[in-house]
């Protein structure tokens, strides 16, 4: 099938772009002298310049940059990412990593629903009343949260939400974390995902608190990106509208509620529904303003953490997963327009 | 060309243009848009050129500061001479009033809104007589946030309040603006020029070496922005120079591969066949046929990504790659205030919120351009 | 054969004018436009690109976009006038009486549903609340629909029935393999057949009146033989009145019964098919037929009626035609001509008919 070749063909070129992307990665966070001494992370203050000198050699530190990349690209083949700077000593950068991601996932997942829920209803509007106060209303909330920095509106949400709330006496939802100090571990860890753990462990009061937590930064990121979303909806809607299909589909009789979910619809939501795909697949790379901002223990925050820290090997493989990431989600996005526009084929 | 059909064609773009400038103009919130741009614009021009650095509240001995530049600024009047030059010879070029004095305003935007180089940080051997009593103070009785510390010493009035250096924050805010502004018209504009360049480049000889750029621009789309500009920020270093220069990187790849599609989707209409059977050279009819038609998503992208661009540098400052702590950018002024979170709230909220109102006159300028150039919804 | 038509109108338009508002201005599209329709005929409306028919039809049809502004006029159809209609009850009409056939099939057939999606919904909407009642439809041999005697009828069971109408519909307009076809999408059809799923979907509704707009145009000219054959075939398995739009002479020579011819707005003669062959009388319609190349004859000047279509934002008074008229007079300028009979059934618009001809 034509589709299985292009899929194939894709793949190859993935791999190039990855290895490309891996140059460049290594480049940056072992090559460039001045930045990072890639040493720093398999060593202790306590031990001595000779033991130093030691792992330089068995690393192959010492050795020219491109004699360095094999050694690196041979040891990340075979899941060897080293370890995580000096705080976190002894702990490998992927076992670092599959602890954070799932609270990432969990920020992205609640990020994409809201986006996507707030976002597409007010562009459907907004292209249906076109022109009109609706439309002019949806475009200032779009643009406006299209020019919010994250840490400002995070910031303004707890501002209000936690302690504005909390002072005027009002329930107020959590500014920081991901679960209450004191339920952590009340639940055995199946997904990793708090909410889900809780659900799947039965215990509702972890699941909720696991909730509200999530509220306020699946909150900052929707609003900064749902105005995208908008618009992107709001044209190609205008678009579908004035195409000649709806002429013949209104000629019918049909019912003008008809019109739009069954003719109008299914076109114009082909370009956000690869919007929504991409979009995902950005988050899970982290948020890391908003993760900062909130203290979310997801990825994004320690990606900060480690390149303030010089953790090379950290950085490295988070830039990485991410790129894998999002290589992998054009390619799906790519795979599923398939499905969506059957004039599409490969 | 004949010097009539020259007219003839530059009539017709002139036509075009007042179309859609009115068009433009008949939508209010665009209107808005471009008054608050420009008010900001006018702002950056008072507090650079005529407020006097004595002016500002001083109580720290501030020295000034010269931070390094990737704008040209020589002296006015060589200016005057190089950029007339270049005016007239567009001119000649184009034959349209109307290009030549949008490139004059871009000159002007960018020679002369722009900080001139030189700011004020801490002294670090100036003298100790601060007054801290000054400190994350609140004396503007319009709100009252109520949090303490908040009470400014009798006497003082700082309209936002003072921040943790007891400076007033109006006027750092005030400072911070022109800074902004410049750092992102410079980083969008180099990013355009480059990105439409080499993109056109690509796009019209197609073959390996627009592979190649495509595989580049792929490589680059790869990572997320944010990321790639925190590792080069951390690679090159903190200083304004370095970080504009983190964020070009990460910022022109989008360029390259809007002006290739627009390019590609030109090249294939039959008037570009029709200029080739006419004996035009390919290199004529790329810059003054192709280029001008495709032009217009790139203007969109451009204005919106001002906006974008302000905020990823400010997002990068309040990270913590400022040069100094001191340094009155809104990123850097509101990374102070996470310090002191619920303590001083305004010195998160006044630089955030200038931020938002700075992206949202630009964006919805851009989001306008967007909606009368879309060649479906014209006419 | 020709199809004795009634003298019941089914559809009378009268003194109708519509303007569009553009960018450049007011557009007055239709000048006064005064049309009969009779009852089971196949009436054909000509002119050029532009003279407004397509505007006609969609005024008739109530699908006229935003901009557009219907000055005055009546558009009577079964006695109803359709412009005092509000949209709901336009949109019932048009479910259950008008049905429409567009030019470019690939353009108007909605590219992600497949065939079946849109010939079933084009069937439901006319027929889908009398299944729901019991209604059944005839079966070959049984001329009436039948009612079942359980009365309402569950979801699956209509579903089926509008399944078999719809492969019904397929047949009836000589596609092979309906099957097949219902599970396809447009794209995968070529333009001949794609045009045929239109006509299935118009004639599954029964319409009172059919109005087919340019559907020959993009067409082949062998495929446009076969659709004009397949329109002919089913006039008499029909019971509707039929418009046939279109620039092209030589389809409503094949198909119709009567011509109307219209200019800039303007309806400017109607006549039987014959009639307007062998006498035109508008200066027009003479120019038009005098422009039709003849292949068997001997060689001759290609000739044409001179001048250009008339700028609709600024039209020339009155009788629009008069700047390219050979027999124009100041008459033409001052006062705009009526459509009268000047013989029995054949309708001109012009003044040397009914003025003495002044000296010019």
């Amino acid at each position: 099938m034509r589709t299985i070749e292009y899929v194939i063909r894709r793949l190859i070129l993935m791999v190039f772009v990855l290895f490309g992307v891996s140059l460049v990665v290594f480049y940056l966070t072992h090559g460039v002298p001045s930045a990072w001494d890639p040493v720093t992370a398999f060593i202790n203050p306590k031990m001595s310049a000779a033991q130093i000198q030691a792992i330089r050699v068995q690393h192959g530190f010492n050795q020219p940059l491109y004699i360095q990349y094999f050694y690196w690209l041979r040891d990340a083949l075979q899941g060897n990412w080293g370890h995580t700077g000096n705080e976190a000593l002894g702990q490998p950068v992927t076992y670092i990593f599959s602890l954070r991601f799932p609270y990432t996932v969990e920020l992205a997942v609640a990020a994409t629903i809201l986006t996507v829920g707030i976002g597409i209803p007010l562009g459907i509007v907004s292209a249906l009343k076109n022109n009109k106060l609706p439309d002019h209303v949806s475009r200032i909330v779009a643009l406006t949260g299209y020019s919010t920095p994250a840490y400002w509106f995070g910031f303004v949400l707890q501002l209000v939400f936690f302690y504005y709330f909390a002072i005027w006496g009002l329930p107020n939802l959590p500014s920081h974390g991901a679960l209450a100090q004191t339920l952590d571990g009340a639940v055995p860890r199946t997904t990793g995902i708090p909410i889900l753990d809780g659900l799947l462990g039965g215990n509702l009061a972890y699941a909720w608190d696991a909730f509200l937590h999530v509220i306020l930064p699946a909150f900052t990121l929707a609003f900064i990106s749902l105005g995208y979303l908008a618009r992107i909806v709001r044209a190609s809607m205008l678009e579908v509208l004035r195409q000649d299909y709806i002429i013949l589909a209104r000629s019918k009789g049909l019912r003008e509620r008809v019109v739009i979910y069954r003719h109008a619809l299914r076109n114009a939501l082909i370009p956000a529904a690869t919007l929504t795909g991409l979009f995902l697949a950005g988050l899970l790379g982290g948020a890391i303003i908003t993760e900062f901002i909130f203290a979310w223990p997801g990825v994004g925050q320690l990606s900060l953490v480690a390149v303030f820290a010089g953790d090379a090997n950290f950085v490295a493989y988070y830039t990485l997963v991410i790129a894998l990431i999002i290589i992998v989600a054009n390619l799906v996005v790519d795979v599923l327009y398939v499905f969506l526009d059957p004039r599409i084929k490969y | 060309m004949t010097s009539a059909k020259r007219t003839r064609e530059s009539q017709a773009r002139t036509e075009e243009l007042k179309y859609t400038l009115h068009q433009l103009f008949r939508n209010p919130l665009v209107v808005f848009g471009l008054v608050l741009s420009v008010f900001f614009i006018v702002v950056s021009i008072y507090v650079t050129k005529i407020m006097q650095p004595t002016e500002f509240a001083n109580p720290l001995g501030f020295q000034p500061l010269s931070i390094g530049s990737l704008s040209v600024d020589p002296s006015i009047f060589l200016n005057i001479l190089i950029y007339g030059g270049l005016a007239y010879l567009l001119q000649r070029l184009y034959d349209n009033k109307w290009v030549t004095i949008g490139f004059l305003a871009v000159v002007f935007l960018i020679l002369y809104v722009p900080v001139p180089r030189q700011l004020w940080v801490v002294n670090p051997d100036g003298p100790s007589n601060i007054d801290f009593s000054q400190k994350l103070c609140w004396s503007n009785g319009l709100i009252n946030w109520g949090t303490p510390p908040s009470a400014c010493p009798p006497g003082s009035n700082y309209l936002l309040g003072s921040d943790d250096f007891g400076r007033d924050l109006f006027q750092m805010i005030l400072i911070a603006i022109p800074l902004d502004l410049s750092i992102a018209l410079e980083i969008v504009l180099i990013a355009t020029a480059f990105g439409v360049f080499l993109g056109a480049v690509a796009a019209y000889s197609g073959g390996k070496v627009d592979e190649i750029l495509l595989r580049i621009t792929d490589i680059f789309f790869a990572f997320p922005g944010l990321i790639l500009a925190l590792v080069l920020a951390a690679i090159l270093g903190r200083n304004i120079t370095t970080l504009t220069i983190a964020v070009l990187i990460v910022w022109w790849p989008t360029y390259v591969r809007l002006i290739r599609g627009q390019i590609l989707a030109e090249k294939s209409k039959n008037y570009v066949e029709a200029l080739r059977s006419l004996g035009l050279s390919s290199r004529r009819i790329l810059f003054f046929h192709v280029i001008p038609n495709s032009i217009y998503p790139v203007l969109v992208q451009s204005t919106l990504d001002i906006g974008g661009v302000i905020l990823t540098f400010s997002a990068l400052m309040f990270l913590g790659f400022s040069p100094s702590p001191v340094l009155p950018e809104l990123g850097n002024l509101a990374s102070s205030g996470a310090t002191y979170f619920f303590l001083a709230p305004w010195l998160i909220f006044f630089p955030g919120a200038t931020i938002v109102v700075i992206s949202l006159a630009f964006n919805l300028i851009g989001d306008g351009i967007r909606d009368v150039l879309d060649p479906r919804l014209r006419r | 054969m020709e199809k004795q038509s009634t003298q019941q109108a089914l559809l009378q338009i009268e003194d109708l004018r519509v303007d569009f508002t553009t960018y450049a201005g007011k557009v007055k599209v239709l000048n006064g436009v005064d049309l009969t329709l009779h009852e089971g005929e196949i009436f054909g409306l000509v002119g050029e690109s532009g003279c407004g028919k397509s505007v006609t039809a969609l005024t008739i049809a109530g699908l006229l976009p935003e901009n557009s502004e219907i000055i005055s006029g009546k558009v009577l159809f079964e006695g109803d006038d359709l412009l005092k209609k509000s949209s709901n009850q336009m949109r019932e009409t048009r479910a259950m009486k008008v049905a429409m056939i567009f030019q470019d099939p690939m353009t108007f057939l909605n590219p992600v549903l497949t065939v079946g999606t849109q010939l079933t919904e084009s069937i439901d909407v006319r027929y889908g609340k009398s299944i729901g009642e019991g209604w059944r439809p005839p079966k070959s041999g049984d001329p009436l629909g039948s009612t079942t005697p359980s009365g309402r009828t569950g979801r699956r069971e209509k579903k089926r029935i509008l399944y078999e109408m719809a492969i019904d519909a397929l047949r009836r307009v000589r596609l092979p393999d309906p099957e097949r076809m219902m599970k396809s999408f447009p794209h995968e059809l070529s333009g001949g057949m794609r045009q045929r799923v239109m006509i299935a979907m118009a004639l599954a509704r029964n319409p009172d009146l059919l109005i087919a707009d340019e559907i020959t145009t993009a067409l082949d000219v062998t495929i446009q033989a076969q659709i004009l054959e397949l329109l002919r075939t089913l006039r008499g398995e029909l019971k509707s009145t039929i418009v046939v739009i279109t620039h092209d002479l030589g389809v409503v020579a094949e198909v119709c019964d009567r011509i109307g011819v219209m200019y800039a707005g303007d309806v400017v003669e109607v006549a039987t098919v014959d009639d307007l062959f062998a006498k035109p009388m508008h200066p027009y319609t003479q120019g038009l037929l005098h422009a039709i190349p003849i292949v068997t004859g001997g060689n001759e000047r290609l000739e044409s009626v001179r001048g250009t279509v008339p700028d609709l934002i600024h039209p020339p008074p009155a009788c629009r035609f008069n700047p390219r008229c050979p027999h124009a007079w100041d008459l033409c300028a001052k006062e705009k001509p009526k459509l009268l009979a000047q013989s029995p059934g054949h309708f001109v618009a012009c003044h040397l008919y009914t003025q003495e001809r002044k000296a010019s």
